[in-house]
């Protein structure tokens, strides 16, 4: 397996609205555009969504991301019945299409850049999010990221389910190893990102005692109840040249 | 943790880096966004001149880049019927479009229902192209401006659970036509920060010919020798636009 670098700052995004945060060493400036949960009401299914922008005081090109850390509210849980599951192997051989239908966890996609001698080159790419383990307790994603303008880019990442410090809760966590994508080329770093997981209206067809039922997958699901100040949420971003982001946020609760 | 370069399905790896590597160094045009391409399939049963019948109308939608891409979403519609065709719809009972809107279409009078079909959505989430099938019911509302309406209930179940209701005016039309539906059809989300789902194919069955079916469809009495004209004009969420046409064949015509 040939390891490869990556541009994954869309799994950060997840975690919050608006982040401004640089570390004394880091350059690195994270604006999370938009971020939320949708429906926004305390015990039910969600999609979690984000997006961000990702700049560097020191030029146009930021530093590649190596790590992130996504944190959720305490009390979030996640319902992963009725969902499948897709292995590394059957991704990196076969793509999304080889991934069965429910073990889809979110998607993604953002813009990525990287100097080429002296000409920087955006690149736009997906990401889609799968499922490879659902057991509780030991839940795992593998994620496709795929650019195809002006230079192909496929590459299989994996993350794990965590448990987050508190006042934090379950949130997951994403090694980003370098991708170059000409041996030329600089390591690619994000510009932007957005994401969206979870499955609030995701419903599949399984066949129980012999007949076709409509099931929903739940897969997110938001605490009961919501601090009066809102949902703690947070990312951290480990760069390249060694600085890291943390950055924190509240999602505001839904209040009928 | 790992990341790993997904190999490449057929080509050889130093084939797909030249190939890359021309994609990288050749120029990339500037495109216009270039309008879906439509095909429409209307079409009566029975066909016989003067006769009640069913009218189904059918179209598909493809996109200019080909297979595997998704058209822009389709906003508006003008179905434009040919002359002498009958619509009754004062048998029909109207529905308030809350009521659809909140329970669907079994929340409506039974007399409102005018026609079912089915439609096939897509949805370009990720790096993938996602089909979901949708159930379409017609469903008469109250008249818009003084003309007849209908809505255009949709539900999807999987995989992502969705309904949308598109509003349909029945407008006068100049010969050779005799009437349009003005349809207007909303954005149907999908997932926060992707895009809204496109139809790519459609179908509907209005009418019938049961005497208690509500609304009443009538074959035009005279057949033009080319066959009874059909067009349709779709408009499409990018600002691009395209037209079809068709023709239904007289009866008795091979």
């Amino acid at each position: 397996m040939v390891r490869t670098r990556c541009i994954l700052a869309g799994v950060a995004a997840l975690c919050a609205t608006l982040l401004w945060a640089s570390s004394a060493g880091a350059q690195e400036l994270v604006n999370i555009t938009e971020a939320g949960f949708s429906p926004n009401t305390p015990g039910m299914p969600t999609n979690a969504f984000g997006s961000a922008t990702i700049t560097s005081t020191t030029g146009p090109v930021p530093s590649p991301i190596r790590h992130v850390n996504v944190y959720g509210p305490a009390g979030v849980t996640l319902d992963l019945q009725g969902t499948g599951v897709c292995s590394e192997a059957v991704l990196i051989q076969s793509g999304p299409q080889g991934c069965p239908a429910n073990s889809r966890a979110g998607f993604g996609g953002g813009e990525g850049i990287y100097m080429l001698g002296k000409e920087l080159v955006e690149e736009k790419y997906t990401l889609d999010f799968f499922l490879s383990d659902n057991r509780p307790g030991h839940t795992k994603l593998v994620i496709f990221l795929s650019g195809s303008t002006p230079v192909i880019v496929e590459i299989v990442l994996t993350g794990t389910v965590v448990a987050g410090p508190p006042p934090y809760g379950l949130g997951f966590s994403v090694d980003v190893p370098p991708i170059k994508v000409l041996p030329e080329a600089s390591n690619a770093s994000a510009k932007t990102a957005f994401l969206t997981l979870g499955a609030h209206n995701v419903h599949y067809y399984r066949t129980i005692h012999g007949k076709r039922k409509l099931f929903h997958v739940k897969g997110i699901v938001l605490p009961k109840s919501c601090p009066r100040s809102g949902w703690p949420v947070a990312s951290q971003f480990t760069f390249e040249d060694g600085s890291t982001v943390m950055a924190k946020r509240t999602i505001p609760c839904h209040r009928r | 943790m790992s990341g790993a370069l997904r190999p490449p399905a057929s080509l050889p790896s130093a084939l797909l880096a030249l190939l890359a590597l021309a994609v990288f160094c050749a120029a990339v045009p500037g495109a216009a966004a270039a309008a879906p391409s439509a095909v429409i399939r209307p079409s009566f049963a029975p066909d016989s001149p003067g006769a009640r019948t069913s009218f189904a109308f059918a179209y598909t939608l493809r996109d200019p880049e080909g297979e595997g891409e998704v058209p822009s979403p389709l906003r508006t519609m003008q179905v434009r019927l040919p002359a002498g065709l009958g619509i009754d719809l004062r048998g029909a009972a109207g529905c308030a479009p809350a009521r659809l809107r909140s329970g669907g279409p079994a929340a409506c009078p039974a007399s409102s229902l005018l026609g079912r079909g089915h439609a096939q959505l897509e949805v370009h989430a990720g790096s993938q192209s996602i089909p979901e099938d949708a159930v379409v019911s017609a469903v008469r509302i109250p008249d818009r401006a003084g003309h007849p309406a209908l809505a255009i209930f949709g539900r999807g179940d999987t995989p992502l659970q969705e309904q949308t209701i598109s509003t349909a005016t029945l407008l006068a039309d100049k010969a050779p036509y005799g009437a349009r539906l003005a349809v207007s059809i909303p954005p149907i989300p999908t997932l926060v920060l992707e895009p809204d789902a496109s139809i790519i194919s459609f179908s509907l069955t209005l009418g019938g010919v049961r005497p208690h079916a509500a609304g009443a469809f009538t074959v035009p009495r005279r057949c033009p020798p080319a066959g009874f004209p059909f067009a349709a004009e779709f408009g499409f969420a990018d600002g691009s636009r395209t037209t079809a046409t068709a023709r239904v064949r007289c009866p008795g015509h091979a």
